[in-house]
């Protein structure tokens, strides 16, 4: 690949790409002081290196990025070289607008085709693993390649087939991040992480999609192992984790039946209601009445 | 028609069972329950999604078996793991949550107390070993270490305590329960008041002691309407898993000896005295107030050669442990008896009976330039045997027994069966499926119903598989290793403790 540069402030070329804030290849043969500076990044951003060795901090975290790695960026994460040097040596990026809304979830815009549930399942992935490079990522680089070469050519559809390729850079490093998790072996451990995740954003809609993704399985697979491992469905999990929670709550006197239900994931409090009482028998607030009454 | 209802409050697992009246498993259903882990020594479970899994797969047993076949439940009959502790207030609710007997926090308080002369005089009485795994020294813990809670503490419950409370109002812990705590006087049946005293608690603060065969008390009226339960639906109290493994598998009285070989594993054998070890190597718990379950648990069991399978396993098929552990079983059993002479120490966890050391780590010894990766893989799985055999040795010291059974799952596998034969140089039993625990609430159930007159003739019921006997040439070559084996399990003590030391800093 030829060096180039284009940035959303003055190149044509991505004019119908507002969400692409820049987009760039450096063939770099001698080191430059003051060439590679740290920044905050507000989008995310990602780094592929095509030869040389790089010697790039993530949070003030040192990593060596060897031909094939990525660094992937996420916003608000400094980044760059300790010293500001930019190194001998060829990498392309790219630099995509994305907000995180109030959960910090990543929201990329509507130019994405993916469905909610699995925008929300790569958002999950990404935050899990934080900022950090990816080993032998080399999708990325042909996925680069292909971007610049529609940019510059701009063939019949090539809008619809740019933005196909940002989703696809989402889903190859989501997938590369879950089966480097997910090494297949250790489903206890796999299903204790699923359960972390899931108790830690209870009040959440979560979908099977969404938990089979974030284990790095298709449904039906996922489906199984949860059913022959735990004796649940992955929905009859979720809610027993949800009533089990629901007991927690209705003991304390100062939170309202309608905050828990939200709390844990329920739509209404109709909806906790009949769920906990074909469980226990009880509607919640006879279970609070008999459980705050001192024995 | 009528039936049997059985709980097993496991570890990982909550377990239910539909028995017919005859001991016919008419169904079985399971919900798993995590354990967390926050600190690398803390082992914990949540008291509410325990409660919550048990009424779920209750109801779903009920729903889907039960009620449909039109069978009335006449009994339903608990049984947990042992050693377990929840703190509770003064309106009976937890105070966080429960510690199981897999928590090591209370090692300071139980390495003390071990080498103290009250510690001797508590294993006496109470015939529990001192080990942070009981809750004698785990409630000691809470007393050093968390002063504010333990001030608030009303009762402190175990599990199976507190899943009773929450059904039927009251406040009961059963005799095998009571009798892992390291609080009970076995002999006499009643709180031992030095075992208190070093906990810094009053029996006040433990729930009503009763034994096995007791009712728990009236299933509260909203339970009985969400599971459709009559009114006269009895709730036994029943035992401990250990003690009901022992008692399901035909156990009764000497002569016979009952491994368990789960993630962790036990050797136990049944009797109408307690076992006293001046070394304080054995546990000694009570079914009823004449029979006493003796023996040595290891940390180091299946979990093991689940740990080998997942390291060097083929995982043809992603998350197929069970799978890939029957492959690599196939591929050990090309490899002759003893590895070769190469020999696995399993002490990956450290270790309980009989070197009762925490500080022991794995070793391979005499690896040699022709030992293959099959080697290794039959080597973890003799070294397990090794281990067990070695409980089952010093067992020997105290109480004999002629043949032996085994129960968990790999107790249907017949290479390992013979290897247990082999090792022991015994009969043990083959069998086809491994439902010990929950077979064994059912005799309890069916035995206070009057089905039979007694334990005795209950446990004479139970029909297990044929014995495989043992190959005396594997037995002779098991024995020249096991030497070296048990030599190098005390022998390295030192370097254990200076590599531990190592790992933990």
């Amino acid at each position: 690949m030829k060096q180039f540069l284009l940035c959303q402030k003055n190149a044509l070329e991505l004019r119908l790409f507002p969400h692409i804030t820049e987009i760039g290849v450096v063939k770099n043969s001698a080191i430059r002081l003051n060439g590679f500076l740290n920044i905050v990044a507000d989008g995310l951003k990602i780094y592929y290196v095509q030869e040389g060795k790089f010697e790039w901090t993530i949070n003030r975290q040192p990593f060596i990025l060897y031909p094939g790695d990525a660094a992937i960026i996420l916003p608000g994460t400094e980044f760059g070289n300790e010293n500001n040097v930019l190194e001998i040596g060829s990498f392309s990026w790219i630099h995509i607008q994305v907000k995180a809304n109030e959960k910090g979830q990543l929201l990329k815009g509507s130019w994405s085709c993916l469905t909610d549930g699995e925008s929300h399942a790569i958002s999950k992935i990404l935050q899990v693993n934080g900022s950090t490079v990816l080993q032998k990522f080399t999708e990325a680089g042909n996925i680069f390649k292909s971007i610049q070469s529609e940019l510059f050519n701009q063939h019949i559809g090539y809008q619809a087939r740019v933005n196909h390729l940002l989703d696809e850079i989402f889903i190859h490093m989501a997938r590369q991040f879950s089966r480097i998790s997910n090494p297949g072996r250790d489903f206890p451990s796999t299903f204790m992480k699923l359960e972390y995740e899931l108790r830690r954003d209870l009040s959440h809609q979560w979908t099977v999609e969404e938990m089979a993704t974030l284990v790095g399985l298709g449904t039906t697979l996922f489906n199984d192992k949860v059913k022959s491992y735990s004796g649940f469905s992955p929905v009859s999990y979720l809610i027993n984790i949800r009533i089990s929670e629901a007991i927690k709550l209705l003991k304390k006197p100062d939170i309202s039946l309608t905050d828990i239900a939200l709390n844990i994931g329920f739509y209404s409090s109709q909806h906790f209601s009949t769920t906990f009482k074909k469980l226990t028998g009880y509607t919640p607030s006879q279970f609070r009445k008999n459980h705050l009454r001192t024995k | 028609m009528e039936c049997i209802i059985t709980i097993e409050l496991g570890t990982n697992a909550v377990r239910v069972y539909a028995f017919d009246l005859n001991g016919n498993i008419l169904g079985s259903l399971k919900g798993y329950c995590p354990t967390f882990h926050s600190e690398p020594d803390h082992s914990e479970q949540d008291p509410d999604q325990i409660f919550i899994t048990m009424l779920y797969v209750l109801k779903n047993l009920l729903n889907d078996l039960v009620h449909p076949k039109k069978y009335k439940v006449l009994s339903i009959c608990f049984s947990a793991s042992m050693h377990s502790v929840l703190a509770v207030d003064k309106s009976g609710n937890p105070m966080g949550n429960a510690i199981t007997w897999a928590d090591n926090r209370a090692n300071k308080e139980a390495a003390e107390l071990k080498n103290s002369s009250l510690g001797k005089k508590i294993y006496k009485t109470t015939g529990t070993p001192l080990h942070p795994m009981s809750p004698l020294t785990k409630i000691a813990w809470i007393k050093n270490n968390e002063k504010e809670k333990f001030k608030q503490v009303s009762k402190f419950l175990s599990l199976k305590g507190y899943i009773l409370q929450q059904l039927t109002g009251e406040y009961m812990i059963d005799y095998s329960i009571a009798s892992a705590t390291g609080l009970l006087n076995i002999h006499k049946i009643q709180w031992e008041p030095e075992a208190l005293k070093f906990a810094g608690i009053t029996s006040a603060m433990l729930p009503d002691l009763v034994p096995v065969f007791t009712s728990a008390g009236k299933l509260n009226k909203a339970y009985q309407t969400s599971l459709g339960l009559s009114v006269d639906t009895k709730l036994l109290v029943g035992s401990s898993d250990g003690c009901m493994a022992v008692l399901g598998d035909g156990i009764n009285g000497e002569g016979m000896a009952n491994i368990t070989v789960e993630d962790s594993g036990a050797v136990r054998v049944m009797g109408d005295k307690v076992l006293q070890d001046d070394k304080q190597r054995f546990f000694n718990y009570l079914l009823t107030e004449n029979r006493y379950v003796s023996g040595g648990p290891t940390n180091n069991g299946g979990i093991i050669f689940e740990w080998f399978t997942r390291q060097f396993g083929d995982f043809k098929n992603p998350f197929d442990i069970e799978d890939s552990m029957l492959e690599l079983i196939n591929e050990a059993s090309g490899i002759s008896a003893g590895s070769d002479g190469l020999i696995f120490l399993p002490y990956l966890l450290g270790e309980r009976a009989p070197i009762w050391n925490a500080n022991a780590r794995g070793v391979y010894f005499g690896i040699n330039i022709k030992h293959t990766k099959a080697h290794f893989l039959r080597a973890v799985i003799e070294g397990i045997l090794y281990e067990i055999y070695s409980i089952g040795k010093t067992l020997q010291e105290h109480r004999a027994f002629k043949n032996l059974s085994i129960n968990g799952s790999f107790g249907t596998l017949p290479f390992f069966v013979q290897m247990v034969a082999d090792i022991y140089n015994k009969p043990v039993r083959l069998r086809q499926n491994y439902h010990s625990v929950s077979y064994g609430s059912y005799l309890i159930s069916a035995t206070e119903m009057g089905i039979y007159n007694s334990l005795d003739e209950a446990v004479k019921t139970v029909v297990l598989g044929d014995f495989v006997t043992p190959e005396k040439n594997n037995h002779r070559t098991y024995l020249k290793y096991y030497k070296i084996f048990e030599t190098l399990s005390t022998k390295l003590a030192d370097e254990f403790a200076d590599i531990a030391a190592l790992q933990q800093s």
